[in-house]
């Protein structure tokens, strides 16, 4: 029953209301219903019912879209009445634009019935009668792609979009349409689009696929086609366009010479097409891609010999050569049946019989059996020919019959024929080039490869052309080498990778890494041809991998002897790459193998100069010492007949041979037998200094002298030069006379200014001088801190300034904040030593010194600016990454040293951060390996200090005293414990300190009046602690009596001497005073602070008044103006109350304020001396105003009387 | 009519079999099968045991395309992709002559019905070269002309690329067949053009004319449809659909009763002209069918039907038509 109530009460509803168009709608949409749900005949009786329902509302109520839309469903679906429901559809259409149901189902008639373009109009008129109509934007789109109107769609489809943003059938026509307009970048993008909403659009992910092929991006082409491929594995499309994309991607490999890479991408690709094809065989695309893959194979499979190189052996190397040959032959077979395949679908596609004889031409290269004969026409020629027949004006297809062809007149005839047709064909100039090359007319060929050159400068050949024509003299070797590399570099051929190797060997560019790949390669791609493997060994020699090398040159040997024997240059090669073999063998330590090869050589009867040095070398190496030296004597009697580049080599190896057999004075016998003119080089040059080095007295000197003289070249002259002045200083015995080097270098420098080796040696010889001002020197001597390669042992421009840093006292008064320096000759570049330091550092991680000299700077840096914590926390962290290094378990003098003075600065730190623990812990270590007596002196005054910091004064008695039993020859010890002794009151023997500090000082040769004064400084120093004034006043008043006696030991005197006059009153100090203290101001080397307030107070005392004002002056400017004391300012406010006197007022600068200012800013500054509150107080009660200041004053004045 | 599958040889030649064709039966031996390969050789096989007979014969640089037995059954001609002819005797294997020509200019190859002339179509000459069989010189070369309205003088060729010929029984006509699909009939005595058979759109790689009747022309074409034409009056008789890609190859039945044709989807297929409609499908391939050949009724112990078909897969196989 319930289901009959609606039925029901609708036809009550009708019956009340017959008019009411609503009542038959419902009505009729209520059978419609049930006839869909219904089925057979009782459905079609329903819905002929629905339809009187709906035809009478549409009668009633013609504007009602819906009735004429379901009366269209009825005449199409139910009674099929095409006519009358499109007509319907139509109404409905028209009446409601936007009805989607309507529209599509009246397209779908019109489509059905084949009336496209009634179709077309119908979705125009009405996408223009509503912006909202978007299925017939949608459905118009759709139209306009199956037209091929690609931009008319792309505005209705954009518009489609709008109202169907997520209907990925819409976003796939729109890429589509983008593809073919050619807008790569937004078709991808709508491509993507359609792919993010639905993820199984094989369509999208081809095209896009297709695209990035197309853009070159093989690599998001290939992701694409896989997807593609997992949503349908066997899409021949996606298939091909894998296998298309993977050859891209391959060729990108192998033209970056990664051959083993690119042959695996094609394996997988030749995999791919074949299930393609075996899918489809008629597809000619799909066979042409085959060839295209299998000759893309044959052309760079490598060979990888190298990987099985320890077990190699002849018979395994030609097997695998055999194998090799056999795998790229039979790649390029295939590709030929592939094409034979293609050209049998498509017998009129012009590329596909190039491609054949491509294939050919290939297959003919790796048999190389192809015969000269040029009556016949030769089948790659032939068939190339094929594609002009069919394509006459295709110059490519001249070029490939240029190239395949054997008969010079036709290859010339053809690639000028090629040029004709399209003149822009670099390759056709390039080739051309090449065949005049070899017809020999070189000035053609060089025009031809210019113009190669300039059309195309990326293109390989032409660049290995003029790498070529270095023998004649037009391009000098490097330029050759140069354009050779760039030739390999574009493309790597085999061919031009020997040629660069060839060109490398005879410039000496063998170590240059480019080389290096190309050899690699050129072994991967021609390990046939015997060079290849030969030019490997030369550049592992080169690299001083011996083993590899060995194993090349061996491969080069069986290689050869493959080849055929015939050859007039076989004999000739097979002995290079024997000598070559036997070289490296020693190098590599098998003496055993080299003598046997030399042997073999010997016998076979040739036997050169080269082979006869390795011969005597390796013989020597195994201890055949009277056999070397037969050959040595041998060799020496044949060095006159030699080459001059040889004979030199020749004659250092026996030289070489003749000290280690027979010992110096043989070799200086027979160097004295040679004739003159072969010493005249670097090479013997060195022997023979180092012969005179050794034997002082040798007859060689002479020799020698005559030698400087003759060498040209500035680096072995400076070498040489080094070499001698090491000898200078071994001229006595056992202790280097390092005056006698430094003499002999200065003479050096001055006639090579430049060298930057005998700067350093210089240097280094000034650092070890114990001279006041030697580092200073040093540093001046050395270039700026530049990377130079040190390789001979000396000191590296960054080491010596690291260490003239650390060794000059004065060196870190750059920043007058912390101390002002009176030291005259100070180094401006202070700071910029530890930035150097940090850049060495930087740039060698491992370099322990670098480390050890950047943590001394720093050291000494922190020590100036009193340890802030910051540079604590570095220093800290910088120490125990460098006691952590290896470095410094071993146990060598250095080391150790260097470790001990690590620890005490660690222990240093440790004390000045209050870990007394750890500076204890420190110091013990530091004791343990402390290197010789001066050295655990040090350690045992750093405990010293440490338990003086604790207040332990009992041990640091004890320390004390074993510092005096310890004893040192450093003066700067003695200084110090003589400083402690006094604070510590710890004399027994008052004079213990005094006295060895004075034995010591006698040592000294230089700065022995400095060391002198500092240490009576410290003494005077003493006594003021003592308050023993007046004893100072005379221990300083000795040391300031000395010329150039330092502006700080004068200033010191003033002082005292003011404390002396304050005290006893005496005028006698205060002239002193003022001589001190004048002398002191004309001594400074910048204006040192507090001198010249003293010195007013003297003059002030002594009643200069303009004197004191003067000098007041100038201590306001010698104080650095963030750093001004109060007292300086009150002293100003004083200053200024003077009745001034009239001239040149301005440049007073007292009066730039007045008094009160001054006063006030001196308050300001020290609000805590009541000083200057008084003389406020003073200054207003004598102004007379009554003002709040006043009370203020008196108030604070008030309150510090009741203190 | 029906086909019954009565040996299949699989690895007959080491690459694809691309053309197949009988030699008739002479005195000494019966009827042979000639097959070409992509492997370069032309094989023959003896009839029904399909067991090979003599030596592979070579003498080809590239894959063989079009095999053509002279009706006398001496001799035959084999051409390949590298635009040589060899005729050979067949029992001999020895080389009679070798016609070169210019690259891409042979592809398939048709005796005439009384042995004295070889028609070969021309490739991309646009033209069929007859050649004499006595001397072994070319005797005519018809060119076809470009179809009406295409632009005269086309720069890259004709654009034509000729793929097979068929004589009409009477040895009086000769049609060819084009890449373009367009079919030229010439009359031969004349060496005169006489019209286009249009209808196809894609090459047409094989034609036969009935053996019954001399005006009917059955074609195939890359178009998957098989026609029959009257190729004398210019009029289309009808056209027979089945198959699902190119068909490859067409062969008429002695009886002229039947058609049987080789495609790309793989199957061979048998065809009754009189209910024009494809009557029975074999599916024992599997790759592409190059080839069907009937073997010519010789002899009087020999009146039964034969097929024969090749292939991609490299198998050839044997029917029994009845």
């Amino acid at each position: 029953m319930g289901i009959e109530d609606p039925l029901k009460s609708l036809q009550e509803a009708l019956d009340s209301d017959p008019s009411n168009p609503s009542n038959h709608f419902n009505l009729g949409l209520l059978f419609w219903r049930k006839g869909e749900e219904a089925g057979g005949d009782e459905s079609k009786e329903l819905k002929d019912r629905a339809a009187e329902h709906f035809l009478a509302s549409a009668k009633l109520n013609p504007s009602d879209g819906a009735s004429f839309r379901l009366l269209g469903h009825y005449y199409s679906r139910v009674s099929l009445d095409v006519q009358r429901a499109s007509k319907c559809y139509q109404r409905a259409v028209s009446l409601d634009p936007e009805d989607f149901e309507a529209g599509e189902a009246l397209c779908d008639l019109l489509d059905a019935s084949g009336k496209e373009s009634l179709e077309v109009s119908t979705c125009r008129e009405i996408s223009e009668k509503s912006r909202r109509a978007f299925w017939a934007f949608r459905r118009l789109g759709y139209l306009q792609v199956h037209q091929k109107k690609w931009l008319e769609a792309v505005q209705n489809l954009q518009h489609a979009i709008r109202g169907y943003p997520t209907c990925a059938d819409l976003w796939e026509a729109l890429g589509l349409a983008y593809h073919h307009l050619g807008m790569f970048t937004a078709a991808l993008k709508s491509y993507g689009r359609a792919i993010e909403l639905e993820n199984s659009r094989i369509f999208a992910f081809i095209q896009s696929g297709n695209i990035q092929l197309m853009l070159g991006s093989y690599k998001k082409g290939v992701e694409q086609f896989r997807y593609a491929l997992d949503i349908a594995p066997h899409d021949i499309s996606a298939q091909l366009g894998l296998a298309s994309g993977l050859l891209g991607l391959s060729k990108d490999c192998v033209n970056s010479g990664a051959f083993g890479w690119g042959a695996v991408l094609l394996e997988e690709a030749s995999t791919v097409v074949e299930a393609g094809t075996r899918l489809t065989g008629n597809i000619f695309s799909a066979w042409k891609l085959h060839g295209d893959i299998k000759i893309a194979y044959a052309k760079c499979f490598p060979w990888e010999g190298e990987r099985i190189c320890h077990e190699m052996n002849e018979e395994i190397f030609s097997s695998s050569i055999s194998d090799w040959k056999k795998t790229c032959h039979l790649a390029a077979v295939s590709a030929r049946k592939s094409y034979q395949r293609a050209l049998h679908l498509v017998p009129w596609q012009a590329n596909v019989y190039t491609d054949i004889s491509i294939a050919l031409d290939l297959i003919g290269s790796l048999e190389e059996s192809f015969t000269a004969d040029t009556d016949v026409w030769h089948l790659p020629e032939k068939m190339s020919l094929g594609g002009l027949m069919l394509e006459g004006a295709n110059s490519e297809f001249w070029i490939i019959l240029g190239c395949v062809s054997h008969s010079y007149p036709l290859k010339q005839h053809a690639l000028i024929r090629g040029l004709q047709l399209d003149g822009s064909q670099s390759a056709a100039w390039a080739f051309l080039g090449k065949l005049y090359r070899i017809l020999g007319d070189k000035k053609l060929a060089r025009q031809a490869f210019d113009h190669a050159r300039s059309i195309d400068p990326s293109l390989a050949l032409p660049w290995a052309g003029m790498s070529v024509d270095s023998s004649d003299g037009k391009y000098s070797v490097v330029e050759a080498y140069e354009s050779c590399q760039l030739a390999a570099q574009i493309l790597p051929l085999p061919e031009f990778q020997v040629g660069l190797g060839m060109l490398a060997a005879s410039s000496g560019q063998l170590l240059s890494p480019q080389v290096f790949v190309a050899v690699r390669q050129a072994a991967q791609r021609a390990p046939f041809y015997a060079e290849s493997h030969n030019l490997k060994g030369l550049v592992y020699e080169a690299r001083r991998d011996y083993d590899l090398a060995t194993g090349a040159y061996k491969c080069a040997r069986w290689a050869l002897n493959t080849m055929r024997n015939a050859d007039p240059a076989f004999k000739s090669c097979l002995t290079d790459v024997s000598i070559n073999l036997a070289r490296s063998l020693c190098q590599a330590g098998h003496a055993n193998d080299a003598v046997r090869e030399c042997e073999a050589l010997r016998i076979n009867g040739t036997f050169n100069a080269e082979g006869f040095q390795i011969y005597a070398f390796a013989l020597w190496q195994l201890g055949r010492n009277d056999e070397a030296l037969v050959l040595a004597r041998t060799l020496i009697s044949n060095v006159p007949t030699m080459e001059r580049r040889y004979a030199v080599a020749a004659l250092g190896l026996v030289c070489k041979l003749i000290y280690f057999i027979s010992g110096q004075h043989s070799v200086s016998a027979v160097i004295q037998k040679l004739p003159k003119e072969l010493l005249r080089n670097k090479r013997m040059g060195f022997i023979v200094a180092t012969l005179t080095a050794l034997d002082p007295n040798s007859q060689l000197q002479m020799l020698l002298s005559s030698l400087l003289q003759t060498v040209k070249s500035h680096d072995a002259a400076t070498e040489l030069h080094s070499i001698v002045a090491i000898s200078k200083m071994m001229t006595n015995g056992q202790i280097l006379e390092i005056e006698n080097g430094l003499k002999y270098l200065r003479n050096v420098l001055h006639v090579y200014p430049s060298s930057s080796l005998i700067r350093n040696q210089l240097s280094s010889l000034l650092l070890s001088k114990e001279d006041w001002m030697a580092s200073e020197r040093a540093i001046k001597c050395s270039l700026a801190a530049t990377r130079d390669h040190v390789n001979n042992g000396l000191k590296s421009a960054f080491e010596i300034h690291g260490a003239v840093r650390v060794a000059c006292y004065a060196g870190g008064a750059t920043c007058p904040k912390f101390s002002f320096s009176t030291c005259k000759d100070q180094l401006m570049q202070g700071t910029m030593t530890v930035q150097h330091l940090q850049k060495w550092l930087h740039q060698e991680p491992w370099n322990y010194k670098a480390r050890y000299l950047l943590i001394l700077n720093i050291y000494q840096k922190a020590r100036e600016e009193k340890f802030p914590q910051y540079l604590c926390t570095t220093l800290k962290r910088l120490l125990v990454a460098a006691l952590s290094q290896e470095i410094y378990l071993k146990e060598s003098e250095q080391c150790r040293y260097q470790k001990f003075l690590l620890l005490l600065c660690a222990s240093e730190i440790s004390l000045q951060c209050g870990d007394h623990i750890g500076c204890f812990n420190r110091t013990e270590n530091a004791i343990a390996l402390a290197p010789s007596n001066s050295d655990l002196f040090f350690a045992h005054l750093q405990l010293c200090r440490a338990y003086a910091a604790q207040d332990d004064l009992l041990n640091v008695k004890n320390e004390y005293m074993i510092c005096l039993q310890l004893k040192t020859a450093n003066l700067i010890g003695w200084i110090s414990l003589k400083y402690l002794e006094s604070r510590y009151k710890l004399q027994e023997n008052s004079s213990a300190v005094d006295i060895n500090f004075q034995s010591c000082l006698a040592l000294k040769m230089n700065s022995k009046s400095i060391w002198g004064a500092t240490f009576n400084l410290v003494c005077a120093q003493c006594s003021v602690h003592d308050q023993d004034v007046f004893h100072a006043e005379e221990t300083l008043m000795g040391v300031c009596a000395e010329e150039n006696a330092d502006s700080c030991l004068l200033l010191f005197h003033g002082a005292v001497c003011m404390e002396l006059a304050r005290q006893q009153s005496g005028s006698q100090f205060l002239l002193r005073a003022a001589a001190s203290l004048t002398k002191a101001q004309e001594n400074a080397p910048v204006p040192l602070p507090i001198i010249s307030a003293l010195l007013a107070q003297a003059e002030a005392s002594l009643g200069a008044r303009t004197k004191w004002e003067s000098n007041l002056r100038l201590e306001w400017f010698s104080w650095p103006p963030e750093m001004r004391p109060a007292e300086l300012y009150f002293q100003m406010s004083l200053l200024a109350r003077q009745p001034n006197k009239g001239s040149n007022q301005n440049s007073n600068v007292e009066l730039s304020q007045s008094s009160e200012k001054w006063l006030l800013r001196a308050i300001h500054l020290n609000p805590s001396c009541l000083r200057y509150w008084r003389v406020l107080q003073k200054l207003i009660g004598f102004m007379k105003q009554k003002s709040p200041f006043y009370d203020l004053c008196l108030l604070i004045c008030g309150l510090s009387h009741v203190d | 009519m029906k086909l019954a599958g009565i040996k299949s040889v699989e690895n007959a030649h080491d690459e694809s079999i691309w053309t197949a064709a009988w030699a008739p039966a002479t005195e000494t031996r019966s009827a042979l099968l000639l097959t070409g390969s992509l492997d370069e050789t032309v094989r023959f096989w003896s009839s029904d045991e399909l067991n090979q007979v003599g030596t592979p014969s070579g003498g080809h640089a590239l894959g063989v395309v079009a095999v053509a037995a002279h009706p006398a059954g001496f001799l035959a001609a084999s051409a390949s992709l590298d635009s040589f002819i060899r005729v050979f005797e067949i029992d001999s294997n020895s080389t009679i002559a070798t016609l070169e020509a210019p690259p891409s200019e042979v592809w398939g190859m048709q005796f005439d019905p009384k042995g004295t002339v070889l028609a070969v179509a021309g490739g991309g000459s646009a033209s069929v070269k007859l050649w004499d069989t006595s001397s072994w010189q070319l005797i005519a070369t018809l060119a076809v002309p470009p179809p009406e309205g295409s632009r005269p003088a086309d720069k890259t060729g004709s654009g034509k690329f000729v793929l097979s010929v068929a004589w009409s029984l009477d040895g009086r006509r000769l049609a060819c067949g084009s890449m373009d699909g367009t079919i030229a009939v010439f009359d031969v005595a004349r060496a005169k053009f006489l019209h286009h058979l249009d209808g196809h759109y894609m090459p047409v790689r094989s034609m036969v004319y009935s053996p019954v009747d001399p005006h009917v022309l059955f074609t195939a074409c890359d178009d998957t449809h098989v026609h029959m034409y009257d190729a004398e009056r210019k009029g289309m008789i009808g056209a027979m659909s089945g198959h699902t890609s190119w068909v490859l190859s067409v062969d008429a039945s002695p009886d002229g009763a039947a058609i049987a044709t080789g495609s790309s989807d793989r199957t061979v297929r048998l065809w009754d002209l009189s209910m024009r409609a494809s009557v029975q499908t074999m599916s024992n391939h599997t790759d592409q069918v190059w080839s069907v050949a009937f073997r010519p009724p010789s002899g009087t112990g020999l009146r039964l039907g034969r097929l024969a078909s090749v292939s991609d897969d490299k198998s050839i196989s044997l029917y029994d038509y009845s």
